[in-house]
């Protein structure tokens, strides 16, 4: 083992492009978004975390991380009061005042962005390598190129379906093509038909929906419940989604979070939009028959 | 004034409504005809005379229909209840929300998207809210038995701040993904818009009582104590007009949240180009409110489609320098 004094300092670039630099790996590090918890626990540093915000629920472990409030608004002091030698943030969840309130206090952040899911196997490692877990760490990310490969390599060059994905039903939002759920569409060979919008998360109107008439209609809800108002488009039989019955569900934490785990609601996808390839397909032949 | 001079008043006061009316199809037109979904006009002809289901039947009879209808009772109602609301508190600055109606709804309305409820739970708890501060304010108001108008707007006013701090609190507790739909109901927002049919009666029965009220108030604007000199019975008037204008701003809101700004500006361009006769000016407010929201609604979910903007932005856009130009060509007062 070495010495931690003699051992040369770390530094990384985080996902901002600004430099984090310990002089020894961290041993207490504070995550401030649920998605973060995940990202610590998955670069193998979970025993790491002394402390967490609310919604951090996975792995089961982080049930029973203490809290230092919700993400978007976290007790800077009691984030102080664990003497933390590493915060992990989520730039477009957090305050940035906060997060540079810290900075300004001497604690090193780690500012997470993730805008492609590329990103995520690099993020993993700079994290390890920050926490001294960088062995565990690299194992994950291999493994999830190769996961992610393996679904882009079966998928992404079959026949497209046209997704349309609701984030929300009141109001009706959905996402466009910066969104991370739209580059795992693309993966499992899906279009998404609101990808040109501008907003990256824009409110739209159900006449938009019957106009771009999708293949498939995919949804997540709020929990782990099926949402009852993906049921909804049933009274609107000229829909092919519902012609076909392709109402489609992924749980949120599958998908909605930048995390490891959208492997897990990409897997789900895939088979899904392959069920609805395969409704196309036959239906195609069908036409041709006739 | 002569026989052929109060003939002449009442042409032009037929013809103002006349044409609101005009005005109100040519929106309710133009409303059916917009959209994603290409529907021309000989389409919706089609679509009316005949009983055929199409896409195009559904959208027009399920999408557009009831939230234009909605749009024009929602604006109808928010106009009339300002006007009796500058009138009764006799202040410019007053608007239907004045006096914390849209405050008690929308905590009643934010409290079912927390707890998840469904629509019609949201639309009975919005109108319980509006209803509990209508209590709330007319108690408070009149506890001391020196009922005033100017106590009236103050209770109204302080009331209002605390249905503020309530919401701010609610929205400072709740998730992200409940946190858009209250700030869309908060914005006002008629996408959720059902046909409105209990609300219609409502705003008719309103309508008729506060037009059958016209004479005292425009005795009213002379000062309580001309009118009362005249013969009004001032106190059970000012009480009629707390209830009416209450009563339509709680039917609005529960509809469509909380859309500003119509309520306070329709009655003012109608005064200063109209007068202040209240047999015209009530009608005429209630149809060039339904009209302008119908219109901004139209626009809201058109402008930028497949994306929606909120209609109160449109509502401002378009009331905003009307209302100047309007207060910069009149030399009439203002209440």
């Amino acid at each position: 083992m070495v010495n931690p004094v003699f051992a040369a300092p770390i530094s990384v670039i985080d996902d901002r492009q600004n430099t984090v630099t310990l002089q020894q790996p961290a041993q207490r590090i504070i995550s401030l978004a649920p998605s973060t918890t995940e990202l610590v626990y998955s670069a193998g540093a979970g025993n790491k975390l002394v402390a967490a915000v609310s919604f951090s629920n996975y792995p089961e472990a982080a049930k029973n991380l203490p809290l230092v409030g919700s993400y978007n608004q976290f007790d800077l002091e009691r984030v102080l009061a664990y003497q933390p030698d590493l915060v992990i943030s989520w730039y477009s969840g957090n305050q940035p005042e906060a997060i540079e309130q810290l900075e300004k206090l001497g604690i090193a952040v780690y500012r997470t962005e993730t805008r492609y899911l590329e990103q995520l196997p690099e993020t993993l490692i700079k994290i390890g390598q920050l926490a001294g877990t960088e062995t565990a760490a690299q194992q994950e990310a291999t493994r999830f190129k190769q996961t992610l490969q393996h679904l882009k390599d079966s998928y992404s060059t079959k026949a497209k379906v046209r997704v349309f994905y609701q984030v929300w039903n009141q109001p009706l939002i959905t996402i466009n093509q910066e969104n991370l759920i739209s580059q795992v569409i693309e993966v499992c060979g899906g279009d998404n038909v609101f990808a040109e919008l501008d907003s990256i998360a824009p409110r739209i109107d159900v006449e938009a929906v019957l106009k771009a008439d999708p293949d498939a209609i995919v949804a997540s809800g709020m929990d782990e419940q099926r949402p009852e108002w993906l049921s909804d488009w049933k009274a609107w039989p000229s829909l092919k989604a519902v012609q076909d019955q392709q109402l489609h569900f992924v749980p949120p934490d599958h998908i909605q979070r930048q995390t490891a785990r959208v492997l897990l609601g990409a897997e789900r996808l895939c088979q899904q939009l392959d069920r609805t390839r395969r409704i196309n397909v036959e239906s195609q032949q069908g036409d041709d028959q006739s | 004034m002569t026989l052929s001079a109060v003939s002449h008043q009442q042409k032009r006061n037929l013809l103002c409504l006349l044409l609101l009316v005009l005005a109100c199809i040519g929106s309710l037109i133009l409303a059916l005809t917009s959209g994603s979904i290409e529907i021309s006009l000989p389409d919706l002809w089609l679509v009316i005379t005949t009983d055929q289901t199409s896409l195009q039947s559904t959208v027009v009879n399920e999408l557009r229909l009831p939230r234009a209808l909605s749009a024009l009772i929602v604006g109808a109602q928010l106009a009339l209840a300002g006007c009796l609301m500058q009138v009764l508190l006799r202040n410019p600055l007053a608007d239907p929300y004045v006096l914390g109606v849209s405050g008690g709804a929308a905590v009643g309305a934010l409290f079912s998207i927390m707890m998840g409820l469904g629509s019609f739970a949201m639309s009975a708890n919005a109108f319980i809210g509006a209803m509990v501060n209508l209590l709330l304010v007319f108690g408070l108001a009149h506890s001391q038995g020196s009922w005033s108008p100017t106590r009236l707007l103050l209770t109204g006013v302080v009331t209002a701040a605390g249905w503020g701090a309530v919401i701010s609190f609610m929205l400072s507790i709740s998730q992200d993904h409940q946190l858009t739909g209250m700030v869309f109901w908060l914005m006002g927002d008629l996408s959720r818009a059902q046909l409105p049919g209990q609300h219609s009666l409502v705003f008719l029965i309103c309508l008729l009582l506060s037009w059958a009220l016209a004479r005292p108030l425009n005795l009213m604007l002379r000062g309580e104590m001309q009118a009362k000199a005249l013969g009004v019975s001032v106190y059970p008037l000012q009480i009629g007009l707390y209830l009416l204008a209450s009563l339509l701003t709680a039917s609005a809101v529960t509809q469509a949240g909380s859309i500003g700004f119509l309520g306070l500006v329709v009655p003012h361009i109608l005064r200063l180009s109209l007068g202040t006769d209240h047999r015209l000016l009530l009608p005429a407010s209630a149809l060039a409110g339904g009209c302008l929201l119908l219109l901004a609604d139209t626009l809201a979910r058109t402008l930028i489609a497949p994306q929606q903007l909120p209609v109160g932005v449109i509502t401002a856009f378009l009331g905003v320098p009307v209302f100047l130009w309007v207060l910069q060509k009149s030399n009439r007062g203002l209440v």
